[in-house]
């Protein structure tokens, strides 16, 4: 166990050096509220709806693209890592894999998926 | 290479999909698209009589079985898939869905049903019957302007998820008890080391099962089925109706009787609360329905607990009895969708059928052959499946399960035969007649010569049901 206490002393110095950094700030820090300071902020920028609104449907269209060529990664990885005891077989069913994937997004492309008006 | 031979009709289906997909842009016409998926569909059932090796053979490592079993079924999918892609001409076109892609989805969707009766392993028959549940919501909903087909949708993918997890976790549950996924080896495990009452097992049992029950639409697992098949177009109801329910039964068969043989007295008990309740509950609520898909719908969960019925005993010839039931249920309920979908909008109520054996004598005669194949009447294939699923109720010494399915066919004559007194005693409505597309009049020989052969020669079809 004695080797974790330094970790241990570490966590205490961050925590108290962030919890004195938070309570000194509120403590002498000076207090002059305005409602420009009071609104939700957002990336700088002024909110003008809701949060909950209606959001456009080309986001969702960009979401399940990323999925295609996310699922493709989370198999190219394990693969990458195993090639060399997979040998030619291994190959050629990645190849086939990713045909098939390929075909999908040609028909996002074909139809227009990719073109953001 | 013997592996790609196990999966030969799937990778024609799927192959046709991806050639669809690829040209989707470039079919306008949904007549320009359906001759390629007939031509699939039928490529893929030769491929099953040509290149089927004599014995059941195994590929994939174990996890994938040809054998007469999937063989059968993978027969039923590519009838249905022909006969839904023949129904569906005519609509397509009318409702504006792109038509390549509406195939494409049922290629897949049939790929998704033959990879579930031919899996061997729990975790390829989640993935085929996710594969045939993915493409069944977005089919329900592909008219995207049609409120009602957007609701189902929407239902069914909740529900129909739900019922997705619970599959799910009855497959942990019981890899967590045998270490095993493979059919085989879940069995041999739980003999072995005795662990036929372990509490988690038993969980698993329950879970598999009631998310199987889902797909075939038994209750308590029904209510999405009403929802779906008014909302959806009549032709992916008619699939949906035969497809869903015969591959769901076939993975049901197939778990209860090789994954699950040791755990008889649990399942069986199930199935018969299973079909006790769907024959009950879908006889009675169709009798109130006044729209023709919504009373399908009723009808098929009534249908779905007779198939259930020659499962209680768990013998090989009950199981054979559920396998003639779905084959011939998928044929007969096609047959009733097509003639809805042959007359139009005037075909999805019950009055649109005021009078029709004046305006269209043969349309109404074939709606007539189906109706008493429906009901189980002689000489009709419905009577022999039903006969043959009762009477293994019978053996098995449930008498009460058997004369409770008697009466409710009784019950179930009302409603059906209501339609024929429409058809036949009452005068029309309209006088126009409208000509068959000689698609639907297709799909319709096709189903009606299956309903009249297999009750004619009743020894056919059990030639061919060879159980697991």
């Amino acid at each position: 166990m004695r080797e974790y206490t330094g970790i241990v002393v570490a966590f205490v110095l961050a925590g108290a050096f962030a919890a004195a950094n938070i309570i000194l700030a509120s403590v002498l820090g000076p207090k002059k509220p305005s409602p420009v300071k009071a609104e939700p902020f957002e990336c700088g920028q002024v909110p003008f709806a809701l949060p909950i609104g209606r959001l456009s449907v080309k986001f969702y269209l960009t979401a399940i693209l990323f999925i295609l060529f996310d699922v493709e990664l989370v198999f190219l990885y394990p693969w990458a890592v195993v090639y060399r005891t997979l040998g030619g077989s291994g190959l050629v069913e990645m190849v086939v894999f990713l045909a098939v994937l390929m075909v999908g997004f040609f028909y996002a492309w074909d139809n227009g998926a990719l073109e953001w008006q | 290479m013997t592996d790609l031979v196990t999966v030969l009709p799937e990778l024609i289906l799927s192959g046709t999909a991806v050639v669809l997909i690829l040209v989707a842009r470039r079919v306008r016409r949904a007549r320009s698209a359906a001759p390629w998926v007939v031509v699939a569909a039928v490529a893929a059932a030769f491929s099953l009589w040509a290149f089927s090796p004599a014995t059941s053979m195994t590929g994939f490592g174990g996890t994938i079985a040809s054998d007469r079993y999937a063989r059968f079924f993978s027969l039923l999918f590519s009838g249905n898939l022909a006969l839904a892609a023949l129904l569906s001409v005519r609509h397509l076109d009318s409702e504006r869905v792109q038509p390549a892609e509406y195939f494409a989805l049922l290629l897949l969707a049939s790929t998704g049903m033959m990879f579930a009766v031919a899996a061997v392993d729990l975790l390829i028959l989640y993935l085929g019957l996710e594969l045939m549940t993915l493409c069944s919501y977005v089919l329900v909903g592909i008219v995207r302007d049609k409120p009602a087909g957007n609701e189902a949708s929407i239902k069914y993918f909740f529900l129909g998820s739900f019922a997705s997890a619970l599959l799910l976790y009855g497959i942990a549950l019981t890899y967590g008890v045998t270490g095993a996924t493979d059919f085989s080896a879940i069995a041999s495990t739980v003999s072995r080391n005795g662990v036929t009452r372990h509490p988690m097992l038993l969980a698993g049992v329950g879970l598999v099962s009631g998310g199987l029950a889902f797909k075939i639409a038994a209750v308590p697992f029904h209510a999405w089925a009403p929802d779906v098949y008014q909302g959806a177009m009549a032709p992916v109801a008619a699939f949906l109706s035969a497809g869903s329910k015969a591959a769901g039964l076939a993975a049901f068969v197939r778990v209860c009787l090789v994954a699950f043989a040791p755990e008889q007295r649990i399942w069986s008990v199930m199935v018969v609360a299973l079909a006790a309740l769907s024959v009950m509950t879908g006889s009675l609520l169709a009798i109130s329905q006044s729209r023709m898909k919504r009373m399908l719908a009723y009808s098929s969960i009534a249908h779905a607990g007779y198939a259930l019925l020659g499962l209680v005993p768990g013998t090989p010839e009950g199981a054979s009895a559920t396998m003639t039931y779905a084959f011939v249920y998928a044929f007969m309920t096609l047959g009733a969708f097509g003639v809805v979908i042959a007359l139009g909008p005037r075909g999805e109520n019950l009055n649109g059928y005021r009078g029709l054996s004046t305006t269209a004598p043969g349309t109404a005669a074939v709606m007539f052959l189906f109706l008493l194949s429906l009901t189980g009447i002689p000489p009709t294939a419905g009577f022999t499946a039903k006969f043959a699923v009762i009477l293994s109720a019978v053996r098995a010494g449930y008498i009460g399960l058997a004369v409770l399915a008697v009466l409710c066919s009784v019950v179930s004559a009302f409603f059906y035969l209501r339609v024929a007194v429409l058809m036949y005693m009452t005068e029309p409505q309209e006088s126009e007649s409208a000509r068959l597309p000689l698609s639907v009049f297709a799909a319709l020989a096709i189903a009606a010569a299956v309903t009249i052969v297999g009750g004619i020669f009743p020894n056919t079809l059990a030639v061919w049901a060879v159980p697991p």
